[in-house]
């Protein structure tokens, strides 16, 4: 039925069967639109953050998908800066999944903060000595470049592609995309970074608080770092899970393996540089401020244990595997040690935003935990249905692989 | 945001910080205008059509985009960067200059390529369009014997109006066959003078520009017949059934109504890969 938009030469499922995939998240998508829309109306009631928790799901949820979502940029800048022309085969794909994390994010954030039509007024009244909005107007402007990164792809689908002034817009656009890449890239290194330093400057929180080079605390370098080390293992990731999903090859084994190599060894440096951070942090920062670190970890579930599966199991782990050129060969060791990569940034966000409010600072304080309440979830779930129905989308009907057509005809 | 608003103030904070944000702002704007105002340029100097052939080119799987020189064994693997257009190649002209030989004389006789014939009054177009050079100057164009057996009897067919331009690699025509459209590349420059069809073999007359003599991009005599069993390779290839790959074939001549027996989508793949067009 839909066969004139798929793009020619590739094979995809019937129209049945691809409705009957979009229906469930669909579904998902309904109930979290509810939940939102509880939240917009009714307030932050709807949700268990109070005054300890002013960070929760929500935030943790940011954090993280913009740290995944740092395989977009990061992919743009070694193809279009670096000149790494193999990894033309997954760029449309990085793409739509960095505009999908960070408009996703972006819509999380819209809910937190409440009263959406006063948006524009962190713009207009900015406070510019905050990291805070260093970090909204970075990601605000690297959506606007996502999406003219994103266009080009959707001009491209293959009823767009006939009318004449979409394709030569197209055509134009994608001869200034390393320009785009370009801003992207400075960009991106900004938010990232504000966004660990963001943590990094809470003098009252001793757990996530860090020594650093001139304004920046250490949190600042080593979110940039992770995020990138990551981002590619990420796409690694995705790619493999739609090739399995839909039952294509859709890209040359040669480009997993790029992928994997560049994120093992970015993350061999960022677990070093994590190592160094959390020795001097122990040893020097902590004690600074009075407290004592073994205080950060006497209370379960967030023991020591912790610390070890973000450096050890999630960091250290994968960056070996992905350095070994015979484990990287097979595709169970590669796709498990992307999945971990993964993991291990996710968990350093969670660390960062729960476990930092879990802590007590003051000797009265109780430890204290979070369970999101069912709206807070919905709309967690949401931001992942709305994600995975686009992509969808993209990938019927927009050639989001370039080699797969090949790889299809043998 | 701006002097004058509450809470602006002339410190260093805000001018470096809603200095540098103005600055990647303007740095967006201006690479997307920038790529407006082209856009509007290439409509001004009738671009398109070059557009079209220049992104879809690039489009193509690397396998359509095979040099000529590869299919005639003079390279090992050469993959085409110029849209097939050999008269701006440096590398065709060096290769022609290397061949012993000269180029190679159009075929005396006409041919058969894997069931397909190669004729050797005419010059071929990598996108199965030819061209044969009239005694008057002008040019009669057609579809070759492999697009017109994967075609079969087009239930539509579109040309273009006589006194209009075609340009090598824009659209020549188009035919439709079982809702699959097919647009066929003209293989020459030149002005349409008139309208063929079935009977004359032949779909437009055109009047060449200059003298029409540049026909370096098309193929003829043996490396028409090479490539065009090659092509026919790719056509099997691409009908072949999911994950069985190409295999010999045990005989027989290439059916004279492919699209017949065939899938539409079967056959809308292979208009892609036969006619250059993703």
């Amino acid at each position: 039925m839909d066969a004139p938009l798929i793009v020619r030469g590739l094979r995809r499922c019937s129209t049945r069967r691809f409705l009957a995939w979009m229906l469930p998240w669909a579904a998902l998508l309904g109930v979290g639109l509810l939940a939102i829309g509880l939240c917009l109306v009714k307030g932050l009631n709807q949700t268990n953050m109070d005054n300890r928790f002013a960070f929760g799901l929500w935030i943790f949820l940011d954090l993280a998908v913009i740290a995944l979502g740092a395989g977009a940029f990061f992919t743009g800048f070694l193809l279009y800066i670096l000149r790494r022309h193999e990894l033309s085969a997954v760029i449309n794909s990085a793409v739509v999944i960095g505009f999908l994390c960070y408009s996703g994010a972006i819509g999380v954030l819209m809910v937190d903060v409440g009263q959406p039509l006063r948006a524009w007024f962190t713009f207009w009244h900015p406070n510019v000595h905050s990291m805070l909005t260093e970090v909204t107007f970075c990601i605000t402007c690297y959506l606007t470049v996502l999406a003219f990164e994103y266009l080009p792809i959707v001009l491209k689908n293959r009823q767009l592609r006939r009318i004449p002034s979409f394709l030569v817009f197209e055509f134009e656009l994608h001869k200034v995309m390393p320009v785009l890449a370009g801003v992207g890239t400075f960009l991106s290194f900004f938010h990232q970074g504000s966004l660990g330093g963001l943590y990094g400057v809470l003098r009252g929180r001793p757990f996530a608080f860090r020594d650093g080079f001139a304004i920046w605390p250490s949190t600042f370098f080593l979110f940039i770092l992770s995020a990138i080390a990551v981002g590619p293992s990420f796409v690694l990731l995705t790619t493999w899970l739609v090739g399995k999903i839909s039952g294509r090859t859709l890209v040359r084994p040669g480009v997993f393996q790029l992928l994997a190599r560049i994120s093992g060894w970015l993350l061999a440096v960022y677990v070093a540089a994590k190592c160094v951070d959390t020795l001097l942090w122990l040893n020097r920062t902590v004690p600074r401020t009075g407290a004592a670190p073994y205080q950060f970890y006497a209370w379960e579930p967030f023991g020591t244990w912790v610390l070890f599966v973000e450096i050890v199991a999630f960091g250290l782990a994968p960056a070996l595997v992905f350095l070994s050129r015979r484990l990287r060969a097979r595709t169970g060791w590669l796709v498990g040690a992307a999945t971990l990569a993964c993991a291990g940034v996710v968990t350093n966000r969670f660390v960062m935003t729960i476990q930092t409010l879990t802590v007590p600072t003051l000797p009265f304080e109780p430890y204290m935990l979070y369970w999101p309440s069912w709206q807070e979830v919905a709309t967690f779930l949401a931001v992942v249905a709305y994600a995975v129905i686009v992509y969808s989308l993209s990938f019927r009907y927009l050639a989001l692989f370039p080699q797969e057509r090949e790889l299809q005809q043998g | 945001m701006f002097p004058g608003i509450d809470g602006f103030a002339w410190d260093t904070g805000h001018i470096v910080f809603l200095g540098a944000f103005y600055t990647v702002l303007l740095a967006i704007a201006a690479t997307v205008s920038l790529a407006a105002m082209r856009s509007r340029r290439d409509f001004r100097l009738h671009h398109e059509q070059a557009i079209r052939w220049q992104a879809e080119f690039h489009d193509l799987p690397a396998s359509c985009r095979r040099c000529r020189h590869e299919l005639s064994g003079e390279v090992a693997e050469r993959t085409c960067g110029l849209g097939f257009d050999c008269r701006r190649c440096a590398e065709h002209a060096r290769l022609l200059a290397a061949r012993s030989g000269g180029l190679p004389k159009a075929a005396v006789s006409d041919g058969v390529a894997a069931g397909f014939r190669v004729l050797a009054d005419r010059r071929y177009h990598r996108g199965h369009a030819w061209v044969r050079r009239e005694p008057d100057g002008s040019a009669v164009v057609g579809l070759d014997d492999l697009g017109t057996r994967l075609l079969g009897e087009p239930d539509a067919v579109e040309l273009p109006p006589v006194g209009s331009r075609v340009e090598v690699n824009g659209t020549g025509w188009t035919l439709t066959r079982n809702g699959v459209r097919a647009r066929i590349l003209a293989p020459i420059d030149g002005t349409v003078t008139a309208h063929g069809g079935p009977d004359c073999g032949w779909a437009l007359r055109v009047k060449p520009d200059g003298d029409g003599a540049d026909d370096r991009h098309l193929l003829a005599g043996e490396e028409a017949r090479r490539w065009t069993a090659r092509e026919a390779e790719r056509l099997q290839i691409a009908l072949a059934a999911d994950g069985v790959g190409a295999a010999l074939a045990d005989g027989g001549v290439p059916l004279d109504d492919i699209a017949r027996a065939i899938t539409p989508s079967e056959l809308d793949a292979a208009c892609g890969l036969v006619f250059l067009e993703p």
